[in-house]
């Protein structure tokens, strides 16, 4: 653990500087500054684009069957749920 | 009328009304930014994000809700400035917003993502991947661990 207020700097090996720019009451915005080939991403976004990227790595037509598995009742649930709606 | 080739679906026609519009893309496909909704009596509740732009591009989704009964969105002010929605109050799902999870097949089993919804405005349709500003919703949500709501009752 490190405290820093605003405006003080950590740096990360030799190229990556990471300053506190603003604190406000529940976020602080950070300036980063790295090498240009450094991913620099909040970690929910590179878990959403993981998650995105292997979401469409099988198709839908072998994904779609097995969702529908589990959110579709069985045939016989589903008449006698319209019977009762009439 | 516009038409769009798609690898899973054949040739589709389309209206640029139906059209939902992502302005930042979506993480890990930051340049499609058109995808089309398609939807099927005989795959309900299911929702088909086809991209217009890559025809082998295809989400399947799922209305939040059919996932979660008790879902709630809380979106950043700057995800609602987006799409053109105000920061107060949350817009109401299914009235204000189209929301839907992206579906997964991990080694455990079918999950949605309710981590990060995709949320349509449905005046505009533009749209946007939120990650949600309440954390206790997983990227990773086991799918049928909430028993879904009555078919018909689901809003999007």
């Amino acid at each position: 653990m490190m405290s820093r207020r605003k405006g003080e700097v950590i740096l990360i090996g030799d190229e990556i500087e990471i300053v506190i720019a603003h604190i406000g009451r529940s976020r602080v915005r950070v300036g980063i500054r790295a090498p240009r080939n450094t991913a620099i991403l909040a970690r929910e976004v590179k878990l959403v684009r993981d998650e995105n990227v292997a979401a469409v790595a099988l198709s839908p037509a072998e994904t779609a069957g097995r969702f529908l598995k589990i959110l579709q009742p069985p045939a016989d649930e589903v008449s006698v749920r319209h019977e009762a709606g009439k | 009328m516009p038409q769009a080739d798609t690898r899973h679906f054949g040739t589709i026609q389309y209206q640029e009304a139906d059209v939902f519009h992502f302005p930042r893309g979506l993480p890990g496909f930051d340049q499609q930014r058109r995808f089309l909704p398609l939807a099927f009596p005989h795959t309900h509740p299911l929702i088909f994000l086809q991209s217009i732009e890559d025809p082998g591009l295809c989400f399947i989704t799922l209305p939040v809700l059919a996932a979660d009964p008790s879902y709630r969105l809380e979106l950043a002010g700057e995800d609602l400035a987006l799409i053109g929605l105000p920061r107060r109050p949350q817009p109401r799902i299914g009235e204000d917003v189209l929301c839907v999870a992206v579906l997964s097949i991990r080694e455990d089993g079918p999950t949605a993502n309710l981590l990060a919804p995709l949320v349509v405005n449905l005046r505009n349709r533009l749209g946007v991947q939120a990650v949600s500003q309440n954390s206790r919703y997983s990227h990773r949500h086991p799918l049928g661990a909430t028993r879904p709501a009555a078919r018909e009752a689901v809003a999007c």
